[in-house]
């Protein structure tokens, strides 16, 4: 392996990143600060948001563009196929990348970028982190999209074993190119409460965006099921979405005000505060690639009730964790079995567990073995790609190959009017440690 | 906001005298010294093909608009397609109407933006030193490209002025200036704190 030890120079791209907030964000967050620490040299594309725009560095020096591009739909950019190609041509040659890295298969610049990225001859690995189905029309042209894609990447990421098998189903890519890495948690942000709550009273909560997703019409009816048998308990429900409305029915119905509380949006600075409230967290997801927050929760020393669904199962030890089918009596017996474990779980020791169990070093570490793997990877011009992309369809894959070509196209247009040799390179500045050093020696210098 | 402009200390701009003509493509910059003050400019270069190639196209785009009033009895769609069709051929051709840009530094004084135009026009633009709290490069992003400018931070304005307002020259010829600048703003603060 002689790849190993080599320094990357990694550009992640995903049309979700800071100051929008949710599981991929912070995985790109967390694992760029990890690879920086590592080493690496590791530059954030993604589109403006509102007035931020331009070129930002964030924490450790992560330098990030925001490239403006309004999203159209879902924070997503209008999907332009070669618009995007001569910014993201000219990142790739600035900042000197060798892999591009993408996130998410919903983001429509994620998928340009990596087109482009193919086309010009660069590394390109793909992170999926969500489940889709294979039946609604939503879904399949996604995963057309995802097809074209995948059918010449040199390697993919999935977060669990689950999301493996889905993604390796829905775009046809070969199993051995695809690895699993899975999420972590920021441990030293998620402790447990230094002082342990009473058992006086059971306190259950809940923190998710209340779409149908996220089983939010399970809750409805799962939140007075446990209250009619259990008095003691109490729940406390973080999030909003439009399901916001059925959970306040429910609450009016049952006259539940005093035992139901409904906090609305948690910022995520303060989701600790909220989480160390309670005993039990309860997540009541329909389809997960991963779940993010049952490990903040079990971080912060909380037995997590769950759905069985998607990657969950893989996530947790058996013994923090207690699952069940998705449907409500199923949920309500899961939440009656936690009850009944609840004192003989000791917060620390599930927050040292998780501390061993989980950590974005060994994330950032297991990233980049994909990445030097991604390096071997042997160089292919045009003609020896298109095949790849015939085999995706008898039509589908004749327009993947046009699709291909045109880009090529663009890209010799690109590369006449403005030679790669004409653009800049942007020098490193490495990791901000050089911050205090006085800016202003070479002026005084010049000065004489 | 200081911190991505530490690396440029001691590496390229050794190559720097008081004389110095960098050429780079399409911009020359040039610094002299007149009476005291230091002027850096930067040239448009002109180059020929493309000069051809703007003249061309006025020609096209002139004969575009006569057959439009030529034609003018029969208005169909075409006509309508023909209007957006002339400004956009319009814009892309407009060859850039700035011949040089050009950074006076009055030492004592302050810094003078001039915006030398092809018809003569010069527009000026005085920056008080006291004014000035520091120049500094950056990267700016637009949907196609990334290319860096330098910019002044003046005091209560809530936007940044920037030195080269039109011209998008390389940051090899940035440096210097910003630099020299950087002596400047710096050199001034000490004799005359303000």
């Amino acid at each position: 392996m002689d790849n190993q030890g080599r320094k990357h120079r990694i550009l992640m791209v995903s049309d979700f990143f800071f100051p929008n907030f949710g599981g991929v964000e912070s995985h790109i967050y967390y694992l760029s600060q990890c690879l920086l620490k590592l080493g690496h040299k590791v530059v954030v594309m993604t589109h403006a948001y509102g007035k931020r725009s331009g070129v930002r560095y964030v924490t450790g020096g992560l330098k990030v563009y925001y490239v403006p591009w309004r999203p159209f739909l879902m924070q997503n950019t209008l999907p332009t196929l070669w618009l995007t190609f001569p910014i993201i041509r000219t990142i790739l040659i600035r900042e000197k990348i060798s892999v591009v890295h993408g996130h998410q298969a919903f983001s429509t610049l994620c998928h340009e970028a990596l087109m482009h990225a193919r086309t010009m001859g660069y590394k390109v690995v793909f992170t999926d982190h969500s489940l889709y189905g294979f039946a609604d029309v939503g879904s399949i042209h996604m995963n057309k999209v995802l097809q074209f894609t995948l059918a010449d990447i040199d390697q993919a990421i999935c977060v669990s074993h689950t999301s493996k098998e889905n993604t390796v189903l829905r775009s046809g890519i070969s199993p051995e190119k695809v690895f699993m890495v899975p999420n972590a948690v920021d441990t030293a942000m998620f402790t447990p409460s230094p002082n342990r709550l009473s058992c006086g009273e059971i306190v259950i909560v809940v923190i998710s965006r209340l779409v149908y997703r996220k089983g939010a019409d399970l809750l409805v009816e799962v939140i007075p099921e446990v209250c009619r048998l259990f008095p003691k308990v109490r729940f406390i429900v973080g999030g909003d979405g439009p399901k916001r409305v059925r959970l306040e029915e429910m609450r009016e119905k049952f006259s539940l005000q005093d035992r139901v509380e409904m906090l609305g949006a948690v910022p995520h600075a303060q989701v600790r505060s909220v989480l160390v409230s309670g005993h039990i967290f309860l997540n009541s997801s329909l389809t997960e690639a991963f779940c993010i927050a049952i490990l903040e929760a079990a971080s912060c020393g909380l037995l997590t009730v769950s759905t069985r669904v998607g990657g969950v199962p893989e996530v947790l030890p058996d013994d923090m964790i207690v699952l069940a089918e998705p449907d409500p009596e199923d949920m309500v017996r899961a939440v009656k079995k936690a009850i009944d474990i609840l004192p003989g779980i000791d917060p620390q020791v599930m927050h040292l567990r998780m501390k061993k169990l989980y950590s974005w070093d060994d994330v950032a570490k297991r990233t980049e073995i994909v990445y030097d793997r991604a390096m071997q990877s042997s160089n292919t011009n045009l003609l020896d790609r298109l095949p790849r992309y015939l085999t995706c369809g008898a039509w589908a894959g004749k327009l993947f190959c046009l699709v291909m070509i045109i880009n090529y196209l663009v890209w010799c247009l690109l590369e006449f009017l403005q030679p790669a040799e004409g653009i800049e390179e942007v020098p490193d500045i490495g990791p901000l440690l050089t911050h205090l050093d006085p800016v202003d020696d070479p002026c005084e210098a010049q000065g004489d | 906001m200081p911190a991505w402009i530490v690396f440029w200390r001691a590496d390229t701009m050794k190559k720097h005298q008081a004389q110095g003509i960098s050429a780079g493509g399409v911009y020359r910059y040039t610094h002299r010294r007149e009476g005291g003050a230091d002027i850096h400019d930067v040239f448009v270069e002109k180059s020929a093909s493309r000069l051809l190639f703007s003249y061309i196209g006025a020609m096209l785009l002139l004969a575009n608009v006569c057959y439009a009033l030529l034609k003018q009895e029969s208005l169909c769609l075409s006509s309508f397609w023909c209007v957006p069709f002339s400004a956009i051929v319009a814009k892309s051709l407009q060859y850039k109407p700035v011949k040089k840009e050009s950074l006076m530094i009055m030492p004592g004084f302050g810094v003078q933006l001039e915006q030398h135009f092809w018809s003569g026009r010069v527009h000026r633009q005085f920056v008080p030193i006291g004014k000035i709290l520091k120049p500094v490069l950056n990267e700016c992003v637009t949907p196609v490209t990334c290319y860096w400018s330098l910019a002044l931070l003046v005091r209560n304005e809530d936007k940044i002025t920037l030195v080269f307002k039109k011209l998008h020259p390389p940051v090899k010829m940035l440096v210097p200036i910003w630099k020299a600048l950087c002596a400047f703003t710096s050199s001034d603060s000490i004799t005359s704190p303000s």
